[in-house]
């Protein structure tokens, strides 16, 4: 079956499209403007259960300068074209490099990537948006910088601005990306340029420094938004500290969940224990290297009996802690003991270090490796785990306790069970909350089972909103029905916001379920 | 690793258990060559016996394969320009290639074979052999597909389902690609 239809931005006529196309080749330079389908297929690759003809772009925009974003910007409202803005594209589960819907062009800042400052005093960066994460890090290397950074898994491949921008999360000390972030530049709809916190102020030494600013705080109003095209961002990196313990913590049962949030809960508030610690589900933990098939062919959700036996050949628990301590050797030692006497109080946790954790296998080396920031791609192996290429992360965010654990395993397992798919999770443990994070893996080959996929995340996101749990992020295709867990009034101030600020619904139409 | 074909013959050992001896066999042998390359190199990734029919395909067709083993998309990321690209991957090298080609490259073609069926999408206008086995394996059919896709002109979006032969001894799901830097 042949496809050469023209795709066209919803609501333009072709005229006006090759009309804004010339321009932009004006303002880009030919090479900047994609157009032809195998250029554009790679914008076209999502995983989540929707339907491919819905998430296929017009055009992708390649652009270097926040001189050229202006520009595009301003063609963008003349012909009423709308963009979707990505930095290095790698939302993967998310909705990946994809629009929002069909007709969207892809503005594709990946080519803007200036580190255009590392201060290793202060310990900040001010980036461009297609910084990636291993571009970051080699120039700290290659500087000798003591200085470390906080990649979410795709580490390498990503970037910070992006990441930062969609609110992601990473593992070390620094694991809440938007806690971290400071001072933005951003282009807006009608083509102006602002800079928030201290950036209005000329000549200012503390943009990367001090968030607050003056007057209203808006750097929020940029992230997981379509108010404006961030052009340039500011970020805390950690120092190096002079010593890190990464340690694994392994607990046998399912109901054991509601022990290890209970005492980890009072460790990361005291900071005992500073970073996201993550507790991960054996399918989880095995699943980065391991293929399903090897344990069950069924179709159905992975029986208990095959757990067991992947506990027992991988040597991984049904929940495995990962941690890590930061801080002087002494520092360390104490509060080593403080996590062994805690964790040792009840006699079910295993607790190990060091060449024992190494020998365990599991993640261990991967985590290990992303809780001091380095770059590792290893949890790509999940894609391996039933095949097929279907992904959607399902992350729903409560409190940092045990009583609110069990029920949500239990209902997840309960709604995945029913549509035949597996339970690959972990809870990502913050300050004081909780992402409890589920990776619905499918075959997204087979019609039948993308349909079931589609109904089971929507299941889910209703399902737990009645119970009080909403996500802290979603992927494209669930952006509306995730919008309106959280409420009418919410989505009306969001909507405000997009009249003023973006009235001819150019940026990013959908994001957030918010549109003009 | 950048394996030239005397490299790869002299270290037949490096490659080791996951190759088949038929990788050194194949590109030793003559057989079934185009009597010129007319056509350059392309790069080869993978690391079985599917591979080395791939690259047989390739060079019938006057395409002189460069193996690369397996599919590193960060490594395959940093060659230059206009760099062409096929061979077989999983499903994290899949999703890691076509995320990394984005403003970067061109997905000329895609194939998933699985028990039941090749799937192949081209970008490059109809495809058109059947990857029938009679003239060898499937995955030299392919090869030869691949080598014509690589320099045809086509630009619409095809899709095709090829049925495999009832009985066709299939051990898991492969995953092949074309693609242009
Ligand atoms: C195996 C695997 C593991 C993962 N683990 C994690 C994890 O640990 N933590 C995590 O957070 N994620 C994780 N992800 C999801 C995702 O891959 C990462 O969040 C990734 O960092 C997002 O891609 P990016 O950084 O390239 O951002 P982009 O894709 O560039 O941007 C993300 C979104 O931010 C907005 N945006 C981007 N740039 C701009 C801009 N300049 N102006 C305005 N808005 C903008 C857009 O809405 C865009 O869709 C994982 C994915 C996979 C496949």
């Amino acid at each position: 079956m042949s496809t050469t239809q023209r795709i066209l931005p919803k609501g333009v006529s072709e005229a006006d499209f090759d009309a804004a196309l010339v321009r932009f080749r004006e303002i880009l330079g030919a090479d900047s403007v994609l157009t032809e389908g195998d250029q554009l297929a790679p914008y076209t690759k999502i995983m989540m259960a929707g339907d491919d003809k819905d998430y296929i772009p017009s055009a992708a925009l390649l652009p270097t300068t926040t001189e050229q974003v202006k520009g595009i910007v301003r063609t963008c409202n003349e012909y009423k074209v709308p963009i979707w803005t990505i930095s290095t594209g790698k939302n993967l589960g998310y909705g990946s490099a994809a629009p929002g819907e069909t007709g969207q062009v892809i503005l594709d800042m990946h080519r803007m990537n200036q580190i255009l400052d590392v201060d290793p005093e202060v310990c900040t960066a001010l980036l461009e948006p297609g910084v990636t994460y291993q571009q970051l890090y080699d120039y700290i290397k290659e500087n000798d910088l003591k200085l470390w950074l906080d990649p979410p898994a795709p580490s390498a491949i990503a970037g910070p601005v992006g990441n930062t921008l969609d609110r992601g999360v990473g593992y070390t000390p620094y694991g809440e990306h938007f806690m971290f972030q400071c001072g933005m530049e951003v282009v807006l709809a009608n083509g102006e340029v602002v800079r928030t916190g201290m950036g209005g102020i000329e000549n200012s030494s503390s943009w990367q420094v001090f968030k607050w600013g003056y007057g209203p705080y808006i750097d929020g109003l940029f992230t997981q938004s379509n108010y404006g095209i961030v052009t340039k961002m500011g970020l805390w990196l950690m120092p190096e500290p002079p010593a890190y313990r990464p340690f694994v913590i392994q607990y046998d049962d399912l109901e054991d969940i509601e022990e290890i949030v209970d005492v980890l809960r009072p460790l990361r508030i005291a900071q005992i224990i500073p970073n996201a610690v993550v507790i991960v589900h054996t399918l989880w933990d095995a699943g980065t290297h391991v293929q399903r098939k090897t344990y069950y062919e069924g179709s159905d959700s992975i029986p208990r009996e095959a757990i067991e036996r992947i506990k027992q050949d991988e040597g991984v628990g049904e929940w495995n802690v990962y941690a890590a301590l930061y801080g002087t050797p002494e520092q360390i030692d104490v509060n080593w003991k403080i996590v062994e006497q805690a964790f040792g109080k009840s006699g079910k946790a295993k607790i190990m270090y060091g060449e024992e954790a190494e020998k365990r296998g599991g993640g261990f080396e991967y985590r290990a490796a992303l809780m001091r920031g380095d770059m590792n791609l290893q949890e790509f192996g999940l894609y391996n785990w039933r095949g097929g290429g279907g992904s959607m992360w399902f992350a729903p965010v409560s409190q940092a306790k045990g009583s609110e654990t069990k029920d949500q395993t239990e209902l997840a397992q309960k709604i995945l069970g029913k549509y035949g798919f597996d339970y690959v999770a972990e809870y990502i443990v913050g300050w004081r909350d909780m992402h409890h994070v589920i990776d619905l893996l499918y075959n997204r080959e087979d019609p039948e089972e993308t349909q079931r996929a589609h109904d089971c995340f929507a299941e889910l996101i209703d399902e737990f909103a009645k119970r009080g749990y909403g996500l802290y992020r979603t992927n494209t295709e669930f952006m509306e029905q995730v919008a309106g867990t959280f409420g009418e009034p919410l989505r009306e101030v969001h909507k405000t916001l997009k009249n003023a600020l973006d009235p001819n619904g150019i940026l990013s139409p959908g994001k957030s379920g918010i549109r003009s | 690793m950048k394996l030239t074909r005397r490299q790869l013959m002299k270290n037949g050992l490096l490659l080791g258990a996951s190759v088949p001896l038929s990788l050194g066999a194949a590109w030793a042998s003559d057989v079934g060559l185009a009597d010129d390359p007319a056509h350059g190199s392309i790069s080869l990734f993978g690391v079985d016996r599917s591979t080395t029919e791939l690259g047989q395909g390739l060079r019938q067709q006057g395409w002189t394969p460069r193996y690369e083993g397996r599919l590193d998309p960060l490594a395959l990321n940093a060659q230059p320009a206009g760099t062409l690209a096929t061979g077989f991957t999983d499903e994290a090298g899949l999703v890691l290639l076509t995320s990394l080609l984005a403003g970067r490259g061109r997905v000329l073609a895609l194939g998933r074979h699985d028990a039941g069926q090749h799937r192949l999408l081209s970008h490059r206008g109809p495809i058109a052999a059947p990857l029938a086995v009679d003239a060898g394996s499937w995955q030299a059919a392919l090869g030869r597909e691949y080598a014509r896709l690589a320099t045809a002109s086509g630009s619409a979006r095809h899709r095709q389902d090829i049925r495999r032969p009832y009985g066709e001894s299939v051990s898991a799901t492969e995953l092949s690609f074309l693609v242009r830097l």
